[in-house]
């Protein structure tokens, strides 16, 4: 194998499949990135067998090879020299690869590119594409609300319900609940639900920052692996399998009280109290007091910490229905606030321990629930 | 204002209560544990049994060694907790500022309340005359104008006895003790600091702070001004379990993995039994193993949300178990559990799993069951291998 490349592109090529590597593994060479010459271009691999990605690289290939090297130790090393000219050469019968540019050269040691894994081929199945903006919103908006506890592997994943020209987000890690809508560019022939692990979404959504082109998704006729297409790279999943709960009955219907608040507002006296939340099992208490003729609505935020102290915030409120109060952790509020884009937000409740809703004002499809917490009042 | 602390300690308590059951064993070498045949550890010595080695903690089979005369008795804890709380009522009678460490020692805040009676001495040797009239047990009392120099005084006048260390007079008492003899200072720390060249408390109050920070942290810089008599804390009476504990010693070293995971069922049943009646809910989880060759480990677990139910405790520490047994694993002596970062009433609700609410009331049933028919009358299946 013989090429050369800008360091600037290869740099961006590493960071496209970088983090898809495995950190540790029973499996070495997963934490190696596979380096292919073909074609004119450079392939660059990385899987840490759960996602997989691939992303190639413009280079004058001289001789066509391929090897796999640690993906940390030449991430850091190509990093490390200036945008110039690289050249990579691979000695034949040899895994260690030259690396060249201008007065700076190193050699890493690799491991034959047949030992490594091989990128699953997604085809067949269900095929749609997406705005790369749309798709980044619904993940910023939900991805946040996925178990991090394996006990229940399903809430790890996010949920994708493509019907007809809609495509679905749902996640939710047993407290709460996030779910985002959004239109489809083309429409899928069959409805399909998939688990998505929050880890590749997550990842995509750091890839689809740099894109303005649509993202092409196709989902294996199995509905066990997932391909997003970008525009110079692909990732491919492996899908969680099992059925998500039914999510549906967890949203209510109606509400009793609704106060509408300014986002910036809310989120600010959230975090206020949650200072004081953390010393109290993160509780913060809302109460929700109507206007009358003379005076606007309002709604309180406090937090007591038995040893520590307490505080107390409130802002106006636009209340529709009777005084209400409630209680949530303090970060389940906090993580929603921060991700919303509108100026406003409604607040939905009924009693003390049925769930709230979370609404934001204006838009019909984004809707997040937070199962309260039970206290004393 | 200067401060008038007591910290009284009955005196070889489970042995004195012993003897007020029975006479005959007064002047007797006696032990107080479990069954010498067996493996429980020495719970009281007599100062009789003391000369010939013998200290709490230690396994009864190698006080039996050591002592062979010595009676040995089967701890009682019901006789110890009654006797423990007349004592503490006791105290309760000179101030109101009481903290109890044990079952048998106590601080007591006597600032202001000692004027009546003449002299701090004075109102201890009150102290020592109604504990020994009405419970016919002996206490040593430790006066000083802190927590840890009333603790070090008492120990150093054991038994039956009374020691005062003046105001102004806490280095002059300090500065010549071995360093073992500091609360907080165990083997291991003492061993670093003798390695340092340190053995005295007041060799250790002369090391600058900062060398004491960098070698033990945080811990360092607490014992480096209880070395200087510096201990601001206060008396104060314990504001709500901090945790709950339980762990038992088995009656052979055991690395039968149902066994032990039968007695870890046992022990989490027991704690999270009381961590409800307790009304409240525990957020960590801590397994305790000790190895045959007495080495001891902890591990723990922080759970996502506080939980009170028997079953999800018990799976962490299960879990926790799990992980920590590896393939070739050494016979167990001793294995507990703890649970910490409690919190009150308040529970996050969940959305999916109904699973715990049907946990919760199966907790609830149980508990009545027990309630009526006795703590015995039902039990899970796992403990059937213990």
């Amino acid at each position: 194998m013989k090429l050369s490349c800008l360091q600037e592109n290869l740099s961006r090529g590493l960071g496209i499949v970088g983090r898809a590597a495995a950190i540790r593994s029973t499996l070495p060479i997963t934490q190696n990135i596979l380096l292919a010459a073909e074609e004119s271009r450079l392939k660059l691999v990385a899987t840490n067998l759960e996602m997989a990605a691939t992303c190639w690289v413009g280079a004058k290939i001289e001789e066509d090879g391929a090897v796999t090297i640690p993906a940390r130790l030449l991430i850091d090393f190509v990093n490390s020299l200036p945008n110039e000219l690289i050249d990579i050469t691979l000695p034949s019968n040899s895994h260690a690869v030259e690396i060249k540019s201008g007065r700076f050269q190193a050699h890493i040691n690799g491991i034959d590119a047949q030992d490594f894994p091989p990128v699953p081929s997604v085809s067949d199945g269900v095929i749609t594409n997406v705005t790369s903006k749309a798709l980044s919103d619904g993940i910023t908006q939900v991805a946040f609300a996925t178990a991090t506890e394996e006990s229940r592997p399903v809430l790890t994943g996010i949920n994708a319900e493509f019907e007809g020209e809609r495509l679905k987000l749902v996640a939710a890690d047993g407290f709460r609940l996030a779910v985002h809508e959004m239109a489809l560019n083309s429409a899928v022939g069959e409805k399909a639900m998939v688990i998505i692990p929050a880890r590749t979404l997550s990842e995509l959504n750091r890839l689809l920052g740099d894109q303005e082109e649509p993202v092409e998704i196709t989902i294996n006729q199995q509905k066990s692996q997932a391909l997003f297409r970008l525009k110079n790279a692909e990732l491919v999943s492996q899908l969680i399998q099992g059925s998500f709960p039914d999510y549906s009955q967890v949203i209510p219907q109606s509400y009793t009280t609704r106060a509408v608040v300014d986002v910036n507002e809310f989120l600010r006296i959230t975090k206020m109290s949650s200072i004081f939340a953390r010393d109290a099992s993160g509780i913060v208490r809302l109460l929700i007091t109507p206007g009358s003729e003379l005076t606007p609505g309002k709604v309180t935020v406090s937090a007591q910490a038995e040893e520590i102290g307490g505080n107390v915030s409130e802002m106006d409120a636009l209340v529709d229905g009777e005084e209400a109060k409630i209680a949530f952790n303090a970060r389940y509020l906090s993580d929603v606030l921060s991700i919303l884009h509108q100026p406003q937000v409604a607040i939905e409740v009924t009693t003390p321990s049925s769930p709230g809703v979370i609404h934001p004002v204006g838009v019909d499809n984004y809707i997040h629930v937070i199962m309260p917490m039970f206290v004393q009042w | 204002m200067t401060r008038c602390i007591f910290h009284i300690d009955l005196d070889a308590f489970f042995v004195s209560v012993e003897r007020t059951l029975n006479p005959n064993l007064m002047k007797k070498p006696v032990i107080v544990g479990g069954d010498p045949s067996r493996h429980g550890v020495v719970a009281s010595a007599s100062y009789e049994a003391r000369p010939f080695g013998i200290h709490a903690g230690m396994p009864l089979s190698k006080a039996h060694h050591l002592c062979p005369q010595a009676i040995f008795i089967q701890a009682d804890f019901s006789h110890y907790r009654e006797s423990s709380q007349r004592f503490m009522e006791i105290l309760a009678d000179f101030s109101p500022h009481i903290e109890p460490l044990s079952i048998d020692e106590a601080y007591l805040d006597v600032s202001g309340y000692e004027e009546p009676f003449g002299s701090s001495q004075k109102l201890a040797l009150v102290v020592k005359k109604r504990i020994y009239e009405e419970l016919k047990l002996t206490a040593s009392i430790g006066i000083a104008t802190c927590k840890v120099i009333a603790k070090i005084a008492s120990d150093l006048c054991k038994p039956n006895g009374l020691l005062e260390v003046a105001p102004g007079e806490e280095h002059l008492f300090l500065n010549p003790l071995p360093l073992a003899k500091l609360p907080g200072v165990g083997k291991k720390t003492e061993q670093v600091l003798q390695e340092m060249g340190i053995a005295t408390i007041g060799q250790l109050a002369t090391l600058p702070l900062d060398t004491m920070k960098k070698r033990f942290g945080k811990f360092g810089t607490v014992i480096h001004s209880y070395a200087n008599g510096i201990d601001d804390r206060e008396v104060e009476a314990p504001g709500g379990t901090k945790s709950i504990s339980k762990q038992t010693t088995f009656a052979k070293d055991n690395s039968d993995r149902h066994y032990l995971e039968a007695s870890l069922h046992y022990l989490c049943d027991h704690v999270s039994t009381e961590l409800r009646y307790l009304d409240q809910h525990a957020k960590c989880v801590v397994l305790k193993l000790r190895y045959t060759d007495f080495k001891t480990i902890t591990r723990q677990v922080t759970l996502k949300e506080a939980t009170d139910v028997s079953h999800v405790i018990f799976d962490t520490a299960l879990q926790l178990l799990r992980k920590t047994l590896t393939q070739k694993e050494k016979a167990i002596r001793l294995i507990g559990i703890k649970l910490s970062s409690l919190s009150g009433k308040e529970k996050q609700l969940y959305m999916f799993d109904t699973r715990i609410e049907k946990w919760r009331h199966l907790d609830k049933a149980i508990a009545q069951i027990r309630r009526k028919y006795g703590a015995s009358s039902l039990r899970k299946g796992k403990d059937i291998f213990i």
